[in-house]
């Protein structure tokens, strides 16, 4: 572009001006002088990896990226990044980017899902979709189209997605990979908060005075925000205390003072332990004032299952005698039998008895519910008279080789440092508490000490949720693209909701539906139930990031459906599909991220994408020209979980002016509206800056209509952006406008007359909190909407069924420790993690690709106690088997690494597709989320 | 439904081609036919089926074993790129609270001295603005609206750089999965050893140019039709 080229000119003649002075010019002046020769181009970006959301500064010469470096006015990194964040400069050119759309097809070009992949056009490949999308609708109805979305979608392409589906499709089937990595954390948030995403932000870092790591590795995980921890720590060594709370030993220990290394899922039992601290023995240590004004207790049932399939499902369906079930083996219904029955253990039973049960009953377990009622505070100390230090020291403490006095005292230290008056703490966690069969309660359980404290929501202080994902808080939550969610909190189950939407959308009323709860896990249940035949993969790898893998896989390629996937590189999700589309990465197009303090960011399209690739917001737009109103607003006979029928709609959607050839495209992309964002070169955010689907670009994409692409003519993705934000604006959600992010470093919403909000619910940060306070004395206002009226009853259930209001207040939740559904036992006798490592990403499908870091890590490591692999006859550095009742995987066994397990336990990372770890891993979920617990289940390890 | 003949798809040489090659070899061309060559175990790095784990094979990588001050040092991968470690690293991590192996040989005090790269000027810079609590209320050391920012020169290592680890890795003789098309350019002809960011890291913070200031208009957004608040819930 030619944008360069006029700062181009000015710099070099400064320089040569001065030069021919014979004046000494400023090294920065020199410097830039330098580049502009050489034409480089400077803008800032936002990181492509993890949840803590860092700015970069990226360079491009001639459209290629040609460095990275650190943003000192990047309020969340000042100028550091990790490993990942710099070579974000490299991940875009691995040499195998898909290039062309690759469709199987047999030896007379026909599709053929056993055939091998030939390239095709984008023309082809979409007569391909459309045409399966229609077979899936007519099977099964809009419930029979799914969509794998993704925590890494940027916010217009998340949105556009979910417009699409709901509105046009009228399907809910759309979940992102971010269902396995927060949406325990977001359950946590509605039933604590009615309000989803975190009250404080990453300043609490600089301000507090104690850091719990509770099974977050953040050091490797949320590298910057670790270092922020470091410097906090190091340069106040004596007053700022860290502890590293863990099922095993690593990096994040190398910094703590005091490392707890615990029995993978009893991280239950030790916030219990902490709170009965508080309520039995420093009393004193509650701050009534605090909890009378804002908080209530309450409770749920706890014979919620484990999220695993229910009996009758068509794929567990018949029951054999030998133990095995329709598709799976009598081995894996082991765990999936407790789905339905569970025998309380001896660990579990002294946790239980408030609640009614006791060791060696039998639970019945119903299918995960939300539902919760009010308790009294006294019932709330009830269940809190199980976790004595005897109890919890000896359920949880997770290394053998320690004395249960020593960890003892450790547990005592935790519970001081929370309880010490005038000491500042901060809880941090990420997929170890959300992870986990009982990921909601555990959640809840961090704000309980926090709230009992008074020491939440405030600088410095707070139970905080980290997002493990770039755009988890800002396309996946935020933009709502779930299978129940609308943006900004709306849900799709609410009629006045779906109004809300459909009007902003101008779809006719009663288009959306109102059943959404097809969450990702039960997307390839779905498919290997034969309900929905046609899915799409969006920005993630669901063929290699969900547990108990073999069973998607086949479905997959065995049944009669028909599977895409979009990515820049060809990952396990690609070689299991029937079409492969080539997408646009992340700096080939506008976008935009929201991290995990709530801070919005965008980039700009910084180079022109690879070969014919284009990005999933054009994919997505490009769909919607395929359907008509009369090809999807007719009415639909009820299907899998909706038990109703859809109603027709074609006659409202002509009494709004649209015909029955209508497309989607017309009505939800390129309407008046929309029209209004101009694309302009005289735009100081647009000049100089290519824009590949306002414009097309030199690359002459030949586009779906076997024509080139040359543009749809407006400024789409601020068109999307602001649409989307509308919904949030004077709801507690505010965004700024798109042009303020474009200027500054990110802000966080609620963003009010021009200014971000770093503490939500504290009467003094958060206009909304004060707003809702008005008229009190109050320091906070907990104001989220959802919820926020409860029956009243005790442990056991519901007493008295009127509802009763608990404006602007908080809960704290009665909640047990209980057993995942496997455990290590004599044959399987060792417990498996998994998780990921620094220098990769997710499944590895970029950092693969990007030599230093996959020379830093070429492999997935099986990290053991070195005594384990003695007595197993395995060697350092030598090959063995991890194998569950599921299946098994190589992998090099590593006994001095990083990741130091205690004995019994191995950590094996999942970004390595040839060590593909969740073939062995079960598909156990908080049945409350609907989250997959993949870092824990039993293994046998043994020489390969 | 669509025929072959009105396909428009290019030869197998372009198939051949599809991996990685430049945009213009890969323009449809008229009337062919598709050839499926391409296999599933071709695409990404796994090379054995996805169906089995028996043939699954695993690098045998190996680190550099040269002790430190002896090696070969490895170029930055750009710019300013962090260093890669081109020793061993044996004994030397963890990293702990008063245990940081690194610095007693990479300070530049001692580093020419013993053949180790220097910790660059960068280093000992703090670029965190301190915000502080002032009666009772947190106040903001810079003004983000304006893409403030504070460095600070320091004495000592910045403490918030203290896990080196978190940025430099030693590196295996692994073989690529993919080779990478990434072509570096250095700005100085000692860029690839040495950084020079602490000169320029105040350069290009304006990103939008002389427009860069966030002003009224901006905030009030009155052009955006989409974007105004929602009545109703």
């Amino acid at each position: 572009m030619s944008f360069s080229r006029r700062d181009f000119l000015k710099s070099s003649a400064a320089a040569s001006a001065a030069a021919a002075m014979g004046m000494v010019v400023p090294t920065g002046l020199q410097a830039a002088a330098k580049e502009a020769e050489s034409g480089w181009r400077w803008d800032k970006a936002a990181c492509r990896f993890c949840g803590t959301g860092c700015g970069i500064m990226m360079a491009t010469k001639n459209g290629k990226i040609v460095a990275v470096k650190g943003d000192p006015a990047a309020p969340v990194n000042r100028g550091l990044n990790c490993i990942k964040g710099y070579f974000n400069a490299k991940i875009m050119y691995g040499a195998d980017r898909l290039t062309q759309p690759l469709l199987r097809v047999n030896a007379k070009g026909e599709f053929d899902k056993h055939g091998n992949f030939a390239p095709v056009s984008w023309k082809r490949a979409y007569d391909e979709m459309e045409k399966h999308i229609r077979i899936a609708l007519k099977a099964s109805g809009p419930e029979g189209v799914g969509v794998f979305a993704s925590g890494q979608h940027t916010i217009m392409e998340g949105y556009a997605a979910q417009k699409m589906m709901k509105a046009g499709f009228r399907s809910n089937a759309i979940d992102p990979n971010a269902r396995h990595c927060m949406a325990s954390a977001v359950v946590g948030f509605y039933q604590t908060f009615g309000i989803d995403e975190p009250s404080g932000c990453y300043d609490d870092i600089e301000l507090t005075d104690t850091v719990v790591s509770w099974g977050s590795n953040m050091a490797e995980m949320h590298p910057i925000l670790w270092s922020r921890v470091t410097d906090r720590k190091l340069t106040h060594p004596d007053r700022v205390k860290i502890v590293s709370i863990q099922t095993y030993t690593h990096r994040t220990s190398d910094l703590a003072d005091i490392e707890i290394i615990f029995t993978p899922n009893t991280d239950l039992a030790l916030w219990n332990y902490v709170a009965r601290e508080i309520v039995y023995n420093h009393p004193e240590a509650i701050d009534w004032d605090f909890v009378k004004k804002h908080i209530i207790f309450a409770t749920g049932p706890v014979n919620i299952g484990y999220g695993l399939r229910r009996a009758g499902e068509k794929s567990i369906t018949p029951v054999r005698t030998d133990g095995s079930a329709g598709k799976y083996s009598a081995k894996e219904m082991i765990a999936i039998n407790k789905e339905m029955n569970k025998k309380v253990s001896t660990t579990e039973g002294p946790a239980l008895e408030p609640y009614g049960y006791k060791a060696g009953d039998t639970m019945h377990n119903t299918a995960g519910t939300l539902d919760h009622w009010e308790i009294s505070f006294e019932e709330y100390k009830r269940s809190l008279a199980p976790y004595t230090l005897d109890y919890v020291a000896k359920i949880a403490k997770g290394n053998p080789d320690e004395s249960i006095d020593a960890f003892k005292k450790k547990l005592q230290a935790l519970a001081a440092l929370y309880i010490e008056k005038d000491r500042k703490v901060v809880s941090f966690w990420t997929m170890g508490m959300n992870q986990h069969t009982r990921g909601s309660w555990d959640n809840t359980l961090a704000y309980n000490v926090h709230f009992l404290l008074n020491k939440q929501a405030k600088p410095g202080s707070g139970a905080f949720s980290l997002t493990g994902q770039p755009s988890a808080c800002g396309t996946a939550r935020e933009v709502g693209v779930f299978t129940h969610r609308l943006p900004a909190d709306l849900m799709v189950a609410n009629p006045a909701h779906r109004k809300i939407a459909e009007k902003k959308w101008m779809i006719p009323e009663d288009t959306l539906n109102g059943v959404g709860v097809q969450d990702i896990m039960r997307i390839h249940r779905d498919i290997e139930d034969g309900l929905i035949k046609f899915a799409w993969v969006n920005v993630c790898n669901p063929y290699q990031d969900t547990a108990s893998a073999t069973h998607w896989i086949k479905a997959a390629r065995e049944m009669d459906n028909f599977i895409v996937t979009s990515d820049g590189y060809p990952g396990i999700s690609a070689k299991v599909s029937d079409l492969i589309l080539p997408a646009a990465m992340i700096y080939e197009k506008w976008g935009a991220y929201g991290n995990a303090e709530r801070r919005t960011q965008h980039w700009r399209q910084q180079v022109l994408p690879v070969g014919d690739a284009m990005s999933d917001t054009w994919q997505w737009v490009e769909l919607s020209k395929r359907f008509t109103v009369k090809d999807l607003w007719g009415a639909y006979a009820p299907s899998g979980p909706r038990k109703t029928a859809l109603p027709d709609v074609i006659a409202k959607a002509k009494a709004m002016g649209y015909s029955e050839n209508t497309t989607m495209y017309e009505i939800l992309f390129a309407n008046k509206i929309a029209k209004s964002y101009k694309l302009d070169q005289k735009d100081p955010i647009q000049k100089g800056y290519d824009n590949s689907e306002g414009y097309g670009d030199k690359r002459n994409v030949v586009g779906t209509d076997g024509k080139v692409f040359g543009g749809y003519g407006f400024f789409i993705q601020k068109y999307l952006f602001e649409e989307y934000a509308s919904f949030g604006r004077g709801h507690g959600h505010d965004l700024a406008p798109f042009d303020v992010y474009h200027k500054v470093r990110g802000l966080k919403w609620p963003v009010v007359d021009g200014k971000e909000t770093p503490w939500r619910f504290n009467v003094k940060y958060d206009p909304y909190a004060a707003k809702a306070a008005k008229g009190t004395n109050n320091e906070f206002a907990f104001y989220g909407m959802i919820a926020k009226e409860l029956p009243h009853g005790d442990l056991s259930g519901i007493k008295d069924k009127t509802k009763k209001a608990l404006t602007n207040k908080a809960k704290i939740f009665a909640r047990p420790y209980m057993d995942p559904p496997e455990m290590p036992d004599a044959e399987y006798d060792t417990w498996l993690c998994t998780g990921r490592v620094l220098e990769h990403w997710h499944s590895g499908t970029m950092t693969m690709r990007v030599p230093e870091l996959y020379r830093a890590v070429p492999e997935a490591l099986c990290y053991m106690h070195p005594k384990d692999a003695k007595d197993k006859g395995l060697t350092q550095g030598g090959l063995c088997w991890i194998e569950s009742r599921r299946g098994k995987v190589k992998a090099r066994v590593e006994t001095r690494g990083r990741n130091r397990p205690s004995r019994g336990l191995v950590f094996v990372p999942w970004f390595d597709e040839r060590v593909f770890i969740n073939k062995v891993t079960l598909d156990q979920a908080c049945p409350m989320s609907k989250q997959v617990d993949h870092k824990k289940c039993a293994v046998k390890i043994y020489k390969a | 439904m669509k025929t072959i003949s009105k396909m428009t798809i290019s030869l197998a040489a372009t198939v051949l081609l599809i991996v990685g090659c430049s945009s213009s070899s890969m323009k449809p061309s008229n009337e062919t036919v598709l050839t499926p060559t391409i296999s599933e175990e071709s695409l990404g790095y796994r090379d054995s089926s996805l169906y089995s784990e028996d043939n699954t094979s695993l690098p045998a990588p190996k680190y550099g074993d040269a002790a430190a001050g002896t090696s070969q040092k490895i170029p930055r991968a750009f710019q300013d790129a962090p260093p890669m470690i081109p020793h061993d690293t044996e004994g030397m991590f963890p990293i702990e609270q008063g245990n940081n192996q690194c610095l007693s040989c990479h300070m530049p005090d001692v580093a020419p001295s013993v053949g180790a790269t220097p910790i660059p000027a960068s280093h000992f810079m703090d670029m965190r603005p301190h915000d502080k609590i002032v009666n009772g209320t947190f106040e903001k050391a810079v003004d983000n609206m304006k893409n403030e920012v504070s460095i600070k020169k320091m004495s000592d290592i910045y403490q918030g750089r203290f896990n080196c680890s978190q940025c430099h890795a030693p590196q295996s003789d692994a073989k690529l999965v993919t080779e990478s098309k990434f072509k570096a350019e250095y700005l100085s002809p000692d860029g690839a050893s040495k950084s020079h960011w602490s000169d320029v890291m105040r350069d290009h913070l304006d990103t939008v140019g002389k427009d860069s200031g966030v002003t009224q208009k901006d905030i009030e957004n009155d052009n955006s039709l989409a974007g105004k608040p929602l009545q109703g819930h």
